[in-house]
């Protein structure tokens, strides 16, 4: 450790590893460290199960839920956009070869205490009980215009100014009627509330065509999800770190960042000190220079069947649009089994997750739950985000933002971009990782 | 990927059509310079470096052997150093249907690393995974400090495959990697798996330990 880096990066959750990544690669001599003895901080999923238990405090459960080992359950909820941010990075980087995924079987969204499938295609749209016959007429004109939509080319925008004029008048253009709008806002083009509707409309478009460029891509639905958990995703990231020259420690407890004249320059850990430039990390290793910005509940539930009205499905996404339930953000629930390794045979795992506007926050999740039947077991938290205070540049510490509920990986590719960004003074160059990642395959 | 046939590659057997081809996934474990990537280099390329440089820039190596009328593809893995300090992701070992456990028969020290490396595999790696015991750097054997006999009872009593090498003088490495072969079940699974890797060109790769006729 007595040694002098380039960058030491603290924490190993996905962001860092990206970072790390993206540093290594860069050329740049990196020592990345994590207090745990596990990869993955916030984004690792837990193993075996009775870690889980053991970390929300419940009684080892023994064998009751198969193999415990067989479990490996995310904090954090997620699933990956077949076509967006981190899809694209993680092919960019080769680090897919790590990773194997599945696509989720089916999206959900729910509409007046029931749930129905958001389409995929014409024939399912046709039969869909979310709209009458007129309003799926009106439906297909819409999803045509955003099909046909391009940006550079004003004749596709049909006498309709996508950047100055608002999603609710291109709603209103249609004719779409308020539940419609609410299943094109919430489902297809994944918003969290309802200020979109007053945003220019090129955003939400962009976002549906996310959707459907997702969707076409491996069919049933615009997700995927990695073979046992979202915790393989920065492992991946630390393997073509360390693949590029960086040096991993984990179970090192962290004493001090040391500074000089406001400028890190290295770090401590006992009687160690580790030199460095810069210093990359999660709010957790700094807890002074970052500040709370929300709150967010989730609830892991162990389940033996799949969720109702999902025809058995082994994996799903259900949207619950805030308005539906009277709230100002949705709710989201998350059905993943053990055909993704990550719980024992014949087992399910669902999360519900929503942005805290209460102070009764396990109450606001109550209409995600009652999807779900009968729940063998929860695990309810409360979890406080956070953003750094400052921008880094003085002091070359570089802080990510938390997880909080509102942050899926589109966010976090860009929070990673960015902090890149502002560490090295340049774009990430993607050029810089050999195409056919070591000359393997020959 | 290519279908590599390279110096240290065994040849297919005179004949034989092969007309089945199984993918497998193995990895590499020991302490720090007791010869994995050698072993690796020499197996893949038939190459040996007296000054091997710790591996930078590999995700993994493949190499083909025939085992009758089977084509077995090895996918290896190297650890990229990430063991030294034990750090070791268990991504790494995940889904692995092979290991070889590498020590230098030069160092006690690593053959005890070695028999931890064994534990954690049997612990956390899956269930039928086939392991090999490597005593590395055979040609060495005037400095020797651990008994063959000691290595051989504990292979037995492990269910272990055990062989001294020479990454070297290639003495048993190509054999280590064809026992492997040879023990590897051939005829499971129900073919590919739904499984995705995205790629840019997506022509979707499936994959799994898949036989495909
Ligand atoms: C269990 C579960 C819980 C979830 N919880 C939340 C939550 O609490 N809050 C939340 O917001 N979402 C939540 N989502 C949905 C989430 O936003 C994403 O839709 C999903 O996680 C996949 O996104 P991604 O980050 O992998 O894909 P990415 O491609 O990385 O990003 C997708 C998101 O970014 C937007 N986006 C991507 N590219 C563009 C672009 N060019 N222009 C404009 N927008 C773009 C998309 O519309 C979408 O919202 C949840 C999803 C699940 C399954
Ligand atoms: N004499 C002899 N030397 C060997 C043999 N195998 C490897 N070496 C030498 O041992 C040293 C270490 O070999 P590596 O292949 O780099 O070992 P490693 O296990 O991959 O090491 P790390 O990547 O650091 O974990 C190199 O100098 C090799 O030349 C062998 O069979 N005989
Ligand atoms: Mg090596």
């Amino acid at each position: 450790m007595d040694e002098e880096y380039d960058a030491i990066v603290l924490g190993t959750g996905l962001k860092e590893c990206i970072l790390s990544g993206m540093l290594s690669v860069s050329g740049k001599k990196v020592l990345h460290i994590d207090r745990n003895s596990y990869y993955g901080g916030d984004t690792a999923s837990i193993t075996p199960l009775e870690e889980l238990f053991a970390k929300f405090k419940q009684e080892n459960p023994g064998e009751k839920y198969g193999r415990t080992r067989d479990w490996n359950v995310d904090l954090i909820p997620k699933f990956l956009m077949a076509n967006g941010l981190l899809v694209k990075l993680l092919i960019h980087t080769g680090v897919t070869r790590y990773l194997e995924f599945k696509s989720v079987e089916g999206s959900y969204v729910y509409k007046q205490g029931k749930i129905a499938k958001v389409p995929v295609d014409q024939k399912e749209a046709l039969a869909s009980d979310l709209m009458g016959m007129f309003e799926k007429r009106r439906f297909r004109n819409f999803l045509i215009y955003v099909q046909d939509f391009r940006e550079e080319d004003p004749k596709t925008w049909k006498d309709f100014d996508p950047s100055t004029q608002n999603m609710k008048a291109l709603y209103e253009k249609f004719g779409l009627d308020p539940n419609t709008q609410d299943f094109t806002g919430h489902a297809l083009a994944l918003h969290r509330d309802d200020d979109y509707l007053a945003e220019p409309a090129v955003l939400t478009i962009r976002r549906i065509k996310l959707y459907s460029d997702s969707l076409a891509r491996y069919g049933k639905s615009p997700y995927l999800y990695p073979m046992y958990g979202l915790g393989e995703l920065p492992q991946g990231f630390a393997r073509l770190s360390a693949i590029y020259g960086g040096t991993y420690m984990l179970d090192k407890p962290i004493d001090e960042i040391v500074l000089e004249n406001g400028r890190v320059v290295g770090v401590r850990s006992g009687s160690e000190v580790a030199k460095c430039k810069q210093v990359y990390c999660d709010p957790s290793y700094v807890k002074d220079k970052v500040r709370k910005s929300g709150q967010v509940v989730r609830c892991i539930c162990i389940l033996d069947h799949p969720v109702a009205n999902t025809k058995d499905a082994l994996s799903t996404q259900i949207i619950i649009p805030q308005k539906q339930v009277g709230r100002r953000s949705d709710i989201y629930v998350s059905v993943i089994s053990y055909t993704h390794q990550v719980s024992a045979k014949g087992w399910f795992i669902a999360m519900v997750s929503t942005t805290v506007e209460t102070d009764n926050p396990e109450n606001e999740i109550k209409p995600g739950l009652d999807l779900l039947g009968s729940i063998a077991q929860k695990f309810v938290s409360v979890g406080d985000y956070y953003e750094p205070t400052d921008n880094g540049l003085e002091s070359q510490i570089f802080i990510s933002q938390s997880y909080d509920a509102t942050t899926h990986f589109e966010t976090t590719c860009l929070d990673v971009l960015d902090i890149f960004k502002r560490g090295t003074g340049e774009d990430f160059d993607f050029s810089k990782i050999k195409q056919e990642l070591g000359d393997e395959e020959q | 990927m290519a279908n590599n046939q390279r110096g240290g590659g065994i040849q297919r057997p005179n004949g034989a059509t092969q007309n089945k081809i199984c993918q497998f996934k193995l990895v590499l474990l020991g302490e720090s310079a007791v010869g994995k990537s050698s072993l690796v280099l020499r197996f893949v390329k038939g190459q040996f470096h007296e000054y091997q440089e710790s591996t930078i820039g590999a995700a993994f190596l493949t190499q083909t052997v025939h085992i009758e009328e089977t084509a077995v593809k090895f996918e290896i893995w190297d650890t990229a150093g990430q063991e030294r300090y034990h750090s070791l992701a268990p991504m790494y070992y995940r889904g692995a249907q092979a290991a070889i456990v590498v020590y230098d028969i030069q160092n006690q020290d690593s053959f005890v690393r070695a028999q931890t490396w064994v534990k954690e595999l049997q612990r956390q790696a899956s269930p039928n995974i086939v392991i090999a015991l490597a005593g590395n750097k055979a040609d060495l054997a005037a400095s020797r400090a651990v008994d063959y006999e000691e290595a051989k009872q504990y292979a037995d009593e492990n269910g272990l495959l055990f062989m001294e090498t020479s990454a070297k003088t290639a003495v048993n490495v190509n054999e280590i990697f064809l026992a492997i072969a040879k023990k590897l079940p051939k005829n499971e699974g129900t073919g590919p798996q739904q499984n995705i890797r995205p790629s840019g060109n997506e022509t979707n790769r499936t994959s799994g330990n898949c036989c495909s006729k």
